[in-house]
């Protein structure tokens, strides 16, 4: 009768470890997706603005020829930018550094196209520049909302994933820290312009 | 003297007032209007608007809403605290959840003082106004009369602008839901009438059941009739399990069984009139039905 009773005993804490291991996984995978998620959405607002640039450069080149070096730093940044793509799943925070540094040089190329345009009049008044200005803009303040976004589910899922008693089995289903954006460094220092 | 005294309140008065008419807004100062009274789209706290034109623009975005779903909010202000529409746009769409389910969401901002203005556009719209054509209608329509400082005439044309697109495009329809959000809400409280009536009227059944004298049973106890003479009340009553049929008789309005009973009607009464303040109250005040922004649109300074 007693072993029955420790049998009993031992039986239900294998439930109730049972129940928090599954409910906790699926947290845990739920988190997951959500990060997945928010991770497509900022590739897909990167990706946006490359798909605007051949656009933009063309119209400008109709008006600004001469301004080569400006034109062709956007294409060539365009290009490293594309080039890097990374999984989240298993992105380390250097990968993440080198995608984030290489958008913010396409990013810095930009501006000094979009800045050279303040010198050619009739380029800003041409209605085609400026709504492809205004999709750039547009897509600019997109990247930002995503990059938002995808650091709050990332800070989520860090959290679930770090604490108790979640962290036990996170630790054991294979489920690591994932890494967040940080401040752009390449945004928060002034553009070094050589020629 | 006296005249000196009074200059001297009124300039004193009038540095207190100041500072206040050129209050910068946030998010968490400015008032919604449209959540106090749904067919009031524009926010205009320093009263930058004219009220006829006002008036036009809350029409046209009623109208839109009505047909086509698309929930505007119209804000207009000397000045934005961080001189920042976009961010303030952005946090507004997140502190209230602008747009309906389909996130057709609409965001117009002006600060005349900051000399700055946003159009923002919910994910939903996204597709019906890219950023290109919130530039375009900027650039024809808003700003030229911005620069003529025609705040009115700025924010009803552009309005009538985008109630123009947002009618052209036939994929965005208008959602049944913003009605039958609030069928929920009433099916709720019909809801929780029923089941409140009846476990009173189950309650009131027990508490009004007779023990039986005979055998003692209450269980088995079932009224058979009542007969009411003024204010007297006879019940009949029949135990099913040693077959004694007996008598009671109570004295209405003064017996506590009367009064438990006659309380069932009075608290569903009760009920039905709460739920009718809480119907009025939906169609008084709008709701938001959790839109989303992306961050598409476009704005400037003029």
């Amino acid at each position: 009768m007693k072993q029955n009773k420790t049998l009993w005993i031992v039986l239900a804490v294998v439930a109730v470890l049972l129940i928090a291991g599954v409910t906790s996984y699926n947290g845990l995978v739920n988190k997951d997706e959500m990060v997945n998620n928010a991770w497509a959405n900022v590739q897909a607002q990167y990706q946006r603005r490359a798909d605007l640039i051949p656009n933009l450069v063309n119209t400008v080149k109709g008006y600004a020829a001469h301004e080569k070096e400006t034109l062709d730093a956007v294409i060539a940044a365009r290009s490293k930018a594309t080039q890097i793509t990374i999984d989240p799943t298993n992105a380390t925070p250097e990968q993440l550094a080198k995608f984030q540094s290489a958008q913010g040089e396409l990013s810095q190329a930009l501006g000094r196209l979009l800045a050279l345009s303040e010198n050619y009049p009739d380029l800003k008044a041409n209605q085609n520049f400026s709504e492809l200005q205004a999709q750039l803009e547009g897509t600019e303040n997109r990247i930002a909302v995503s990059r938002q976004d995808f650091n709050k589910t990332v800070q989520e899922y860090n959290q679930s994933v770090r604490s108790f008693p979640t962290n036990i089995f996170a630790g054991m289903f294979g489920f690591e820290k994932k890494t967040a954006f940080e401040a752009d460094a390449a945004a928060s220092q002034a553009p070094s312009v050589s020629f | 003297m006296k005249q000196l005294k009074t200059l001297f309140l009124c300039s004193l008065l009038l540095a207190i007032a100041l500072p206040a008419l050129a209050q910068k807004w946030s998010v968490d100062n400015l008032e919604m209007v449209y959540l106090k009274d749904s067919t009031q789209y524009v926010c205009n706290p320093d009263g930058v608007m004219g009220d006829s034109a006002r008036m036009a623009t809350n029409r046209i975005l009623r109208r839109l809403e009505v047909d086509k779903g698309v929930q505007t909010v119209v804000v207009v202000v000397k000045h934005l605290e961080g001189d920042d529409p976009f961010t303030f746009g952005m946090d507004l769409s997140r502190k209230y959840g602008i747009g309906n389910k389909q996130k057709t969401g609409l965001i117009i901002i002006l600060a005349t003082e900051d000399r700055s203005y946003q159009i923002l556009t919910g994910r939903g719209l996204e597709g019906t106004f890219p950023d290109a054509i919130c530039r375009r209608v900027e650039d024809r329509i808003m700003v030229p009369q911005l620069k003529n400082n025609n705040w009115d005439a700025a924010i009803l044309e552009t309005v009538r602008a985008l109630d123009q697109v947002v009618r052209g495009d036939s994929t965005i329809v208008g959602d049944n839901d913003s009605d039958d959000d609030d069928l929920p809400a009433v099916l709720i409280v019909m809801a929780c009438i029923i089941v409140g009536a009846s476990v009173i009227g189950i309650v009131v059944t027990i508490a009004a059941r007779k023990k039986c004298p005979k055998c003692g049973k209450i269980k088995h106890v079932r009224l058979v009739k009542t007969i009411t003479k003024g204010r007297k009340k006879t019940c009949t009553w029949h135990c099913t399990k040693c077959n004694h049929t007996f008598e009671t008789t109570e004295q209405i309005g003064n017996d506590s069984f009367g009064g438990s009973a006659g309380a069932g009607p009075i608290i569903i009464g009760g009920g039905q009139r709460r739920g009718g303040g809480f119907g009025g109250g939906g169609f008084g005040g709008g709701s938001f039905g959790g839109g989303s922004f992306g961050g598409g649109g476009s704005g400037g300074r003029f």
